[in-house]
C-alpha cells in the first residue's frame, strides 16, 4: 500500500490559490484603476485580462447604481477609515448578466501616509441575494399591511372617541331629563293630592278620570326613577371593584325584596347554582341584573297562570352562564328582537307598571362587564334569559 | 429644538471671518476633516450636519417638509440667523452646493461668497444638458441602497474594524454613517437625484467658485462647466483627482483651490460669536 500523496504548500500553490480562489480578488490604484485580477474574477467578468488592466476601474465593473454608491459611500469611507466591508453590489458580465456580490476592500498607504493601492475581494452571494430579495418583498408587504392596520386602527380610535362622547352626552342628557322632570312631577302629585282633598267631584265619570290620572302620574314617576337608576348604575359600575359573588345568597336577597309580589301572585322560584356557585362581577351590577330579570318574570306572568321561574347557573367554556327561565307571556322575537334592549321600548303596554328601562339596563350592565345577554321566547309559553360572563 | 442643535453646529478656528462647510449626501460634517482644519488659523470654521444626517435631529426629518432642497436651504438660513453673523463664505459639497445656491438667492446679504464643490443641478440627461444619468440608473442606485440597508433595517449596524492606529476615528465615522436611517437616506436620495435646479443658477448674484474634480462619476466635468456658464461671473478650478469627494481624495489641492478665492472675498470681521455654540 502506498502512502497518499502529501499536499505540500509551495509558492506555486499560493499563486494557484490566488488565481483559482473561491472568491474574486483584485488590486487597484487609489482611483480604482485595475492592476491585478485573479482568474476567478476574470471568469465572472468574461473579459480577457488585457482589456481590463490599466484601463478599467473597479467601480466600472459594477452596475451604474453600484458605481454611484461606490463613489458616494465606499470611496469616501475607504479614504477616511481605510476599509469597507459587506457592500452589496452587482458585478456585470460581458454577456450582460450580473452576479450579486459582497465587496470587502482595504486601502494601503505608503510610508508618507499617501493612498497607495486598494485590495478588494468579492464574494458571490447569488443564493443569499435571492433570499434577501424575497425578504425585502415580504418586508415591504408586511409594512404595507401594517400601515393599513394603523390606518384602520386610527379610524377605530376616532370612532371610539366619538362613541364615548355620544355615550357621555346621552348619560348627561338622561341625568338632566330625570333630574329636571322629577321636581315638576312631584309638584303635580302634591297639587293633585291637595286638589282631591279640597275639591268635590259630582260627575260620576270624574272618579274614573281621577284614577286614570293617578295611574299616569305613577307611570311618569316610575319612568323617572328608571332613568335615575340607569345613570346611577353607570356611575357605580365605573367605581366598584369586581369580586367573586355567591349567586345563591344574592338571589335570595333579591327575592326577599320582591316578597310582596311573590306572595300576591303565588309565584315560585327554583334556584340551582350547584354547577357555578359564584360569578365574578360587581355586587350592585349583579343585584340590578337579578332584580330586573326576577321582577320582569313576575310583571309579565301569563294572566291566570302563577309564575314558575327556574334560575340556574353553569360553567361553559370559560364563562359563567346564569339562566332565568319563566312561563310568562313571552314575546315574538322575530318582530321585537331588534328593539328588545332599547331604552323605553315596551312590548306589553297592557302591563301598567313597566318603564322600558329594565332590559336596557340588563344589556348595558352585561356589555360593560364584557359579557352578553341571550334570549329565547315563545308567545304564550315563556321567556328564557341567559347572562354570559367571561371569567 | 433650536437650529444650532438641530443641525449639530460645531464652531472652531481662531479667525474673525467665518467659513461654513456643508457636507453632501451620505456624509456628515466629518467629511471635512482633511480640509477644514487648514483654515482654522485664519477663519472661524462652522460645520453642520444636514437634518437627517450625522448627529442632526433625525426626528426633525419630516418627508413632507424635506420633499425639496428648499427645506435644507431654510435650515441653513435659520442657522446663519441664529449665529447672527455678517456675511459668511459657504463651502458646499455636491447637493449642499445647490442648497447654498438656494439660500444665497433667498438672502444674498448673508453670503460674501459661495464655493460649489463638485456640484450638479440636475443628474438626469436632458436635451442639451449632459447630466450623466438616465432615470433607470437612479432607480438602480436606490435598489443598491435598499440592498445595502437590508441589515440596517433590522437594527444591525455593520461592524467596522478600526483602522490601525486610529480606531476611535474610524468608529466615530462608521457610527456617523450608520446614523442615517434607511428611510431617510432613500427619501433624500430621491429628492437629490430626481430634482432639477438648473433654473436657479442664473438667479445667483453671490461671488462663486466652482471646484471640479478632473473626473467625477457623480458630477461630471461637463456639468461643472455648465454651472460656471450659468452663474454670472463665477470661476472654475479643476482639481486633479478622479473622485466625487475631492476634499477626501485630494485635500491639499482642494485647500489650494479654496484659499485664494476665500482670501479675496470682502468679508467683515467679527471678534466674538453673539450666540454661544451648543455643547
Amino acid at each position: 500500500m502506498s502512502e497518499p500523496a502529501a499536499f505540500r504548500l509551495s509558492e506555486d500553490d499560493l499563486l494557484d490559490h490566488y488565481e483559482q480562489a473561491p472568491c474574486a480578488y483584485c488590486s487597484c490604484r487609489p482611483d480604482g484603476t485595475l492592476v491585478h485580477l485573479n482568474g476567478t474574477l476574470l471568469g465572472w467578468l468574461g473579459y480577457p485580462r488585457e482589456e481590463l488592466v490599466g484601463s478599467t476601474t473597479l467601480q466600472e465593473l459594477l452596475t451604474v447604481g453600484g458605481r454611484l454608491h461606490y463613489e458616494m459611500h465606499a470611496r469616501p469611507l475607504l479614504l477616511l477609515q481605510g476599509e469597507v466591508r459587506e457592500l452589496s453590489y452587482l458585478l456585470r458580465h460581458k454577456d450582460g448578466r450580473s452576479r450579486p456580490v459582497l465587496l470587502h476592500a482595504r486601502l494601503l498607504r505608503d510610508a508618507a501616509g499617501q493612498p497607495l493601492a486598494i485590495r478588494a475581494t468579492f464574494f458571490d452571494i447569488t443564493e443569499r441575494h435571492r433570499y434577501e430579495q424575497e425578504l425585502r418583498r415580504t418586508h415591504a408587504l408586511a409594512q404595507e399591511k401594517s400601515e393599513q392596520l394603523a390606518r384602520a386602527n386610527a379610524l377605530l380610535i376616532t370612532q371610539n372617541e366619538q362613541l364615548l362622547r355620544s355615550t357621555a352626552d346621552l348619560d348627561n342628557f338622561v341625568y338632566m331629563a330625570s333630574h329636571d322632570l322629577r321636581q315638576p312631577i312631584n309638584n303635580m302629585a302634591g297639587l293633585f293630592a291637595e286638589l282631591k282633598r279640597s275639591a268635590t267631584f259630582t260627575d260620576p265619570e270624574t272618579r274614573s278620570m281621577v284614577r286614570m290620572f293617578e295611574a299616569s302620574l305613577q307611570q311618569a314617576v316610575n319612568t323617572i326613577e328608571g332613568l335615575a337608576e340607569v345613570v346611577q348604575q353607570q356611575q357605580q359600575q365605573e367605581l366598584i371593584p369586581v369580586e367573586a359573588l355567591p349567586l345563591h345568597a344574592l338571589a335570595e336577597e333579591t327575592l326577599g325584596s320582591l316578597q310582596l309580589q311573590l306572595t300576591a301572585q303565588q309565584a315560585e322560584f327554583t334556584l340551582d347554582f350547584a354547577a357555578a356557585p359564584t360569578v365574578r362581577t360587581t355586587r350592585p351590577g349583579l343585584y340590578s341584573l337579578l332584580y330586573n330579570l326576577f321582577s320582569n318574570a313576575l310583571k309579565y306572568a301569563e294572566p291566570g297562570r302563577p309564575a314558575r321561574v327556574a334560575v340556574r347557573s353553569a360553567r361553559v367554556a370559560g364563562t359563567v352562564v346564569l339562566t332565568v327561565q319563566d312561563n310568562g307571556r313571552g314575546l315574538d322575537l322575530s318582530q321585537h328582537g331588534g328593539e328588545l334592549f332599547q331604552l323605553f321600548r315596551r312590548f306589553h303596554p297592557e302591563v301598567a307598571e313597566g318603564t322600558g328601562t329594565g332590559l336596557y339596563l340588563v344589556n348595558r350592565l352585561m356589555t360593560q362587564a364584557g359579557g352578553r345577554v341571550e334570549v329565547e321566547s315563545e308567545v304564550g309559553q315563556g321567556t328564557t334569559f341567559r347572562l354570559v360572563w367571561p371569567q | 429644538m433650536d437650529a444650532l442643535r438641530r443641525n449639530n453646529i460645531t464652531v472652531s478656528g481662531a479667525g474673525e471671518r467665518t467659513l461654513v462647510f456643508v457636507h453632501g449626501f451620505g456624509c456628515d460634517q466629518g467629511m471635512w476633516r482633511l480640509v477644514a482644519p487648514a483654515f482654522e488659523a485664519r477663519y472661524r470654521v462652522v460645520l453642520l450636519d444636514l437634518v437627517g444626517a450625522g448627529s442632526s435631529d433625525l426626528t426633525a426629518y419630516d418627508p413632507a417638509r424635506y420633499h425639496s432642497l428648499d427645506a435644507h436651504a431654510d435650515d441653513l438660513l435659520e442657522v446663519l440667523r441664529a449665529l447672527d453673523l455678517p456675511p459668511v463664505a459657504l463651502i458646499g459639497h455636491s447637493v449642499s452646493a445647490i442648497i447654498g445656491v438656494l439660500a444665497a438667492i433667498r438672502e444674498p446679504a448673508r453670503f460674501a461668497g459661495l464655493v460649489m464643490l463638485n456640484p450638479s443641478p440636475h443628474y438626469l440627461n436632458a436635451p442639451g444638458y449632459p447630466g450623466g444619468f438616465e432615470r433607470a440608473d437612479i432607480e438602480d442606485l436606490l435598489e443598491v441602497m435598499a440592498n445595502n440597508y437590508l441589515g440596517w433595517a433590522a437594527g444591525f449596524a455593520p461592524v467596522v474594524m478600526g483602522a490601525p492606529g486610529q480606531p476611535a476615528l474610524s468608529q466615530e465615522l462608521a457610527a456617523s454613517f450608520c446614523r442615517t436611517t434607511p428611510a431617510i437616506a432613500r427619501h433624500f436620495a430621491r429628492v437629490i437625484f430626481l430634482g432639477d435646479h438648473r433654473a436657479d443658477l442664473p438667479l445667483l448674484r453671490t461671488p462663486t467658485l466652482i471646484v471640479q474634480s478632473a473626473e467625477d462619476a457623480i458630477a461630471p466635468p461637463a456639468v461643472g462647466r455648465y454651472v460656471q456658464q450659468q452663474v454670472a461671473g463665477s470661476q472654475l478650478v479643476v482639481v486633479p483627482t478622479t473622485s466625487h469627494c475631492a476634499h477626501l481624495s485630494a485635500p491639499q489641492a482642494t485647500i489650494a483651490a479654496l484659499a485664494p478665492f476665500l482670501a479675496a472675498l470682502p468679508m467683515p470681521t467679527v471678534p466674538q460669536l453673539a450666540v454661544p455654540q451648543p455643547a
